[in-house]
């Protein structure tokens, strides 16, 4: 949602949005290396096949050989200085800087599911979950949050698996 | 005549009391999720995927469009009482909604927008009754061909009209085309991008890939953006509706408004951002009162908001009669039909004609129960706003975590989860557009086996492609998407 529409073209000029790294090459580096693990993928796959003319690796090849086209071109448009402006969202602006520690600890509570979700089970992380979000909003309840979390959690819980979802163990460690 | 009994019919099917209270609880949660910030209507739809899967179809239907609906309703909200368009729908509205609310006017202002949903609303879902049989009978003749043409122009155009640079939305566009081959193949068998990981060989469902980018990248993007109290919320007390004058000058912008927003919306990538942006400046221009604008003229919100609610009914044109999505939801709701083992296209009109009926009469229905929901119970809604922003993203995690461990309870999808939440991160802070990426990943699989039938049956001739007349005016209508604004960039260079 961004409110630029002026940004299709190579920019050199100054905007009022607070700009990324001036030269993010690595982010076309990251597109090139994605058609590279899609054209890595294929390497097993028939590119034919007898009655279709086409074989289950040519969607995969045209996937992978767009993103490394795609991502050459993104580096040219780097090169002739494209600049980037971070789109605006409600209760954010792309003006700000990034709190690296606020990000931080958002991104630990996304990854947190992966380990506890099969121990702890659905209760549990969502209250860790829980905490650790408002935490990065600058929250500072941290025991209220627990308890927010845990109600939540246990809450929806109980509704969903009602409701026929397979949501695991309320706490698997327990055996229950 | 027919459509109008079969209309009748699908009244018959909106009106029975279970379906009532399903349009009900989706025109809640949609106005709901409009008004509150960090979750639109596609991300509810899919969070509510799982839970409404022991629903019979027609009942959930109906409560998706209720909160299709409901959203773009609770989005003009927001917009005029505190300058933070939920939608991009409602960017235009905010611009001078919000100048009207700050000049007391507020109520005015929400008025002729809930009223200009409400009529903008109702015309297009006439339109939608009336246009898509007769698009669905046309659709018979679709032959894979000019199935695959239709899927190639409609990448083309969400590629090149999303966001802000075509580079970027054609690689939003190939990494949902990379996402959607991944699992096995189900013509050959051969499981592809898998990598040995069994849990991959499923495929990575459109859920996933949505939740993560819609909610887990919002909120990564949010958090380390954060700014507290952005927007104070404007008091409505004492402020009068609308005056005679207020709708003498929003009669006319509804009905342009609608006139835009529903063939837009209809067109492949429409969407609401563009017929909403050409209202705004179709109203300014014929406005009596253009030096208005910009300090709060009603036309400003009376038009865009029509053609917002226009553009939502015109989506589900494509959607109904060729099982194709034009938008974020419209690919949502289509992951919604193939959940229930349905495909929206022109034989869903003869084989599911209660469905299909019940789902447009339930939009007329739900039109009524939003104006009734928006206008006097505003109050209520502007409420939620205060819900403290901390737990209101906390919250929304929780239930973004539920929505994909639900799905089949594989750590695999919470690891797919983590890595597309921080492709949404950074396509958020590099300004990538992220309906493309599930226009990809769902349209992907379906462009393949258009053109695996199409070549089959032409012994792998790739002529075939553009063999009928269809296939090939959208072929070079692709093309033209591509090549018409290098074009216009040499022009001006040379002017």
């Amino acid at each position: 949602m961004s409110n630029n529409p002026e940004t299709s073209l190579p920019q050199t000029g100054t905007g009022d949005g607070a700009r990324a790294a001036p030269r993010p090459w690595w982010l076309g580096l990251c597109v090139i290396a994605l058609g590279c693990v899609c054209l890595y993928g294929t390497s097993t796959l028939a590119q034919g096949a007898r009655y279709a003319g086409i074989g289950p690796g040519l969607f995969v090849t045209i996937a992978g050989g767009g993103l490394v086209i795609l991502g050459v071109m993104l580096l040219v448009q780097i090169a002739r200085g494209e600049q980037f402006e971070a789109q605006d969202a409600e209760d954010a602006t792309g003006d700000e800087k990034a709190n690296p520690v606020a990000l931080g600890t958002a991104l630990v509570a996304v990854i947190l599911p992966i380990f506890t979700m099969n121990p702890l089970g659905l209760p549990i992380t969502a209250m860790l979950s829980f905490t650790l979000v408002a935490r990065a909003f600058a929250s500072r309840k941290p025991l209220l949050d627990l308890v927010y979390g845990a109600v939540l959690g246990s809450a929806a819980w109980f509704l969903f698996t009602r409701l026929g979802l397979q949501l695991g163990g309320f706490l698997p460690f327990a055996g229950f | 005549m027919q459509s109008f009994e079969l209309l009748l019919q699908g009244f018959s099917v909106a009106l029975q009391p279970t379906n009532l209270m399903w349009a009900l609880l989706g025109s809640v949660l949609g106005t709901a999720i409009g008004v509150l910030p960090g979750i639109g209507p596609a991300l509810t739809i899919a969070l509510l995927l799982p839970v409404t899967i022991s629903v019979a179809p027609t009942s959930a239907f109906i409560m998706f469009a209720g909160v299709l609906y409901g959203a773009m309703y609770g989005g003009s909200t927001t917009s005029i009482l505190i300058n933070t368009p939920g939608e991009a729908g409602s960017m235009m509205t905010a611009l001078e909604g919000n100048k009207m609310a700050r000049a007391g006017r507020g109520a005015a202002a929400l008025a002729t927008a809930a009223i200009g949903s409400f009529v903008a609303g109702t015309i297009a879902t006439i339109l939608l009754t009336f246009a898509a049989p007769f698009i669905a009978e046309i659709a018979f003749y679709f032959k894979p061909a000019d199935y695959f043409a239709l899927i190639i122009l409609a990448f083309t155009s969400v590629a090149v009209v999303m966001g802000t640079s075509r580079v970027r939305g054609f690689i939003a566009l190939f990494l949902g085309l990379g996402l959607g081959v991944v699992g096995i193949d189900k013509m050959t068998g051969a499981a592809r991008l898998t990598f040995g990981v069994s849990g991959l060989f499923d495929g990575i469902h459109l859920t996933v890939v949505l939740v993560s980018l819609f909610a887990v990248g919002e909120i990564l993007y949010v958090a380390s953006r954060y700014r507290p109290g952005v927007g104070d919320v404007i008091t409505l007390k004492g402020q009068a509706w609308m005056t005679k004058e207020d709708w003498k000058r929003s009669w006319k912008p509804w009905l342009r408004g609608t006139a835009l927003g529903f063939p837009m919306g209809a067109l492949p990538a429409g969407g609401s951002e563009i017929p909403t942006m050409l209202s705004y400046t179709l109203e300014k221009k014929l406005s009596k009162h253009s030096e208005q604008f910009g300090h709060g003229a009603i036309e400003g919100v009376a038009g865009p908001e029509a053609a917002n609610n226009a553009a939502a009914a015109g989506m589900l044109v494509p959607l109904l009669t060729l099982g194709l999505p034009t938008s974020a939801t419209a690919a949502v709701l289509l992951a919604a039909f193939q959940n229930y083992g349905l495909q929206p296209g022109p034989f869903l009109f003869t084989s599911n004609p209660e469905l299909i009926w019940g789902l447009i009469a339930s939009l007329y229905i739900g039109n009524v129960m939003l104006l009734v929901l928006n206008l006097p119970l505003v109050g209520i809604w502007v409420k939620l706003l205060l819900i403290p922003r901390p737990q209101l993203y906390a919250g929304i995690l929780v239930f973004a975590m539920i929505g994909i461990w639900g799905l089949s309870g594989q750590v695999i999808d919470l690891i797919v989860m983590v890595t597309i939440g921080i492709v949404g991160y950074v396509m958020r802070v590099y300004d990538f557009p992220i309906a493309p990426v599930l226009i990809g990943l769902i349209l992907g699989p379906m462009a393949e086996v258009q053109l695996r039938t199409a070549l089959a049956a032409a012994q792998g001739n790739p002529l075939v492609l553009a063999s009928t007349p269809l296939s090939a005016i959208m072929l070079t209508i692709a093309v033209l998407f591509l090549l018409v604004p290098f074009v216009l960039k040499r022009l001006k260079a040379n002017a």
